[in-house]
């Protein structure tokens, strides 16, 4: 009954008496109208900053400009890995962060558009570590000297593309003896790492991380 | 009327969202991370298949993660009970590492940093420590100098130790390590 009456008031937006006596649909006022809009703009926002949140979080890799990919692209042009740690690093480049003090590390940068990169690392006695860090983040491949065939790892680094331009081009019945790596991003970076146990083996270390060679495969 | 309506929309989506997508990666996140005692171990974060909220925070600084097959890096920022590291205590870092090539044991703040102290030491490695017969490593750390293997501490506030394995088997499982494997941090007193 109360409702029927209700419905029949002039919609003066003016708020509801409290009480039992005279509740009412809410929507059926200004008042409750308004607060369902903005019960529904809401949800709409919410939704709205899932999507916001989602693409922001994907986009922050591709658009960094201070990630480590930017920051080192340019070292190796010389054809050797250059150290970006320690009193021996080039000057003017950020330090890496969260990295280990007892550890020296060497970049190559990458870039595939004018060919596949050859990458030749000589084991020593000390432990090395070669990564391959993509542009935009993720390692795509780890490889320790452990590996090493004769004291030297070698592998290729090369696009999808590059890799079957050469898989054709490999004489028919013969398996290749590289080791091809595809990278999906056209650049990246070759990072050595190397362990200096003791302060001492630091030299060695440098020299080990230093001596991995990066360059144009043919 | 519909300005204002769209407008809250759009302010409330943009601001929430980045808000929110700027906390969840401010620090390592959630998403990803295994525990091992008190150990974290984000053991995709050198992989092909890095979770999306770990590889956007790596790419808001020059970071250069170990590789899957290279190594592995684990973080502790509380005891083996449970507490949160704090310099004012002294700890004892006492047990087996799992088959690794070499470790280093660090102590550095909350972003990974070695702090600046008097004394120039802010880890061990494998070939650095004096062992007892057991073989196992045991490390005290605390601000004041101890016998033994001796890690300097802060004199207050939080820290993190930062034990890294390199050319470990164990990098692709950290997963289904369990904690006897991985050195227990003790608290021995407070001041």
């Amino acid at each position: 009954m109360s409702a029927i009456h209700d419905s029949a008031a002039p919609e003066s937006g003016a708020p509801p008496v409290p009480g039992p006596a005279r509740w009412r649909p809410l929507r059926k006022t200004g008042f409750g109208a308004g607060l369902a809009r903005l019960v529904l703009l809401t949800l709409a926002g919410l939704v709205l900053a899932g999507i916001v949140h989602i693409v922001a979080v994907l986009m922050i890799p591709v658009l960094s400009e201070r990630d480590a990919t930017s920051a080192y692209l340019g070292l190796g042009v010389g054809g050797k890995a250059e150290l970006v740690s320690g009193p021996g690093a080039a000057t003017g480049l950020p330090a890496p962060l969260e990295a280990d003090n007892s550890a020296v590390m060497a970049v190559c940068g990458y870039d595939l558009t004018s060919g596949p990169m050859r990458v030749v690392a000589r084991a020593g006695a000390l432990p090395l570590g070669l990564t391959l860090h993509r542009r935009g983040g993720g390692v795509i491949y780890a490889i320790t000297d452990r590996a090493a065939i004769r004291g030297v790892v070698e592998f290729l680094v090369m696009t999808e593309a590059q890799l079957d331009e050469r898989v054709a081009r490999d004489e028919e019945g013969q398996t290749s003896r590289e080791l091809r790596i595809v990278s999906d991003t056209a650049q990246g970076l070759i990072v050595a790492r190397v362990l200096a146990p003791l302060p001492s083996d630091r030299g060695d270390a440098e020299a080990l991380a230093t001596g991995v060679a990066c360059g144009l495969a043919d | 009327m519909r300005v204002t309506h769209l407008s809250y929309v759009v302010l409330l989506g943009a601001g929430l969202g980045l808000l929110s997508a700027h906390l969840a990666i401010a620090g390592r996140p959630v998403v990803g991370r295994v525990q091992i005692g008190p150990w974290d171990a984000w053991p995709k974060g050198g992989g092909r298949d890095i979770d999306p909220y770990l590889r956007a925070h790596l790419a808001r600084g020059v970071h250069l993660p170990l590789g899957a097959g290279e190594g592995l890096e684990l973080i502790a920022d509380r005891d083996s009970e449970g507490r949160g590291l704090d310099g004012r205590c002294r700890y004892l870092v006492r047990g087996a590492t799992p088959t690794t090539r070499g470790w280093t044991l660090g102590v550095t703040d909350g972003a990974g940093e070695p702090f600046r102290l008097p004394l120039d030491r802010t880890g061990f490695s494998h070939a650095e420590i004096l062992r007892d017969e057991s073989g196992a490593m045991a490390i005290l750390a605390s601000v004041t100098a101890e016998p033994g293997n001796w890690l300097p501490l802060p004199a207050s506030g939080g820290f993190q130790f930062r034990l890294r394995l390199y050319d470990t088997p164990i990098s692709s499982q950290a997963g289904e390590l369990r904690p006897d494997v991985l050195p227990a941090i003790r608290r021995l007193d407070c001041r």
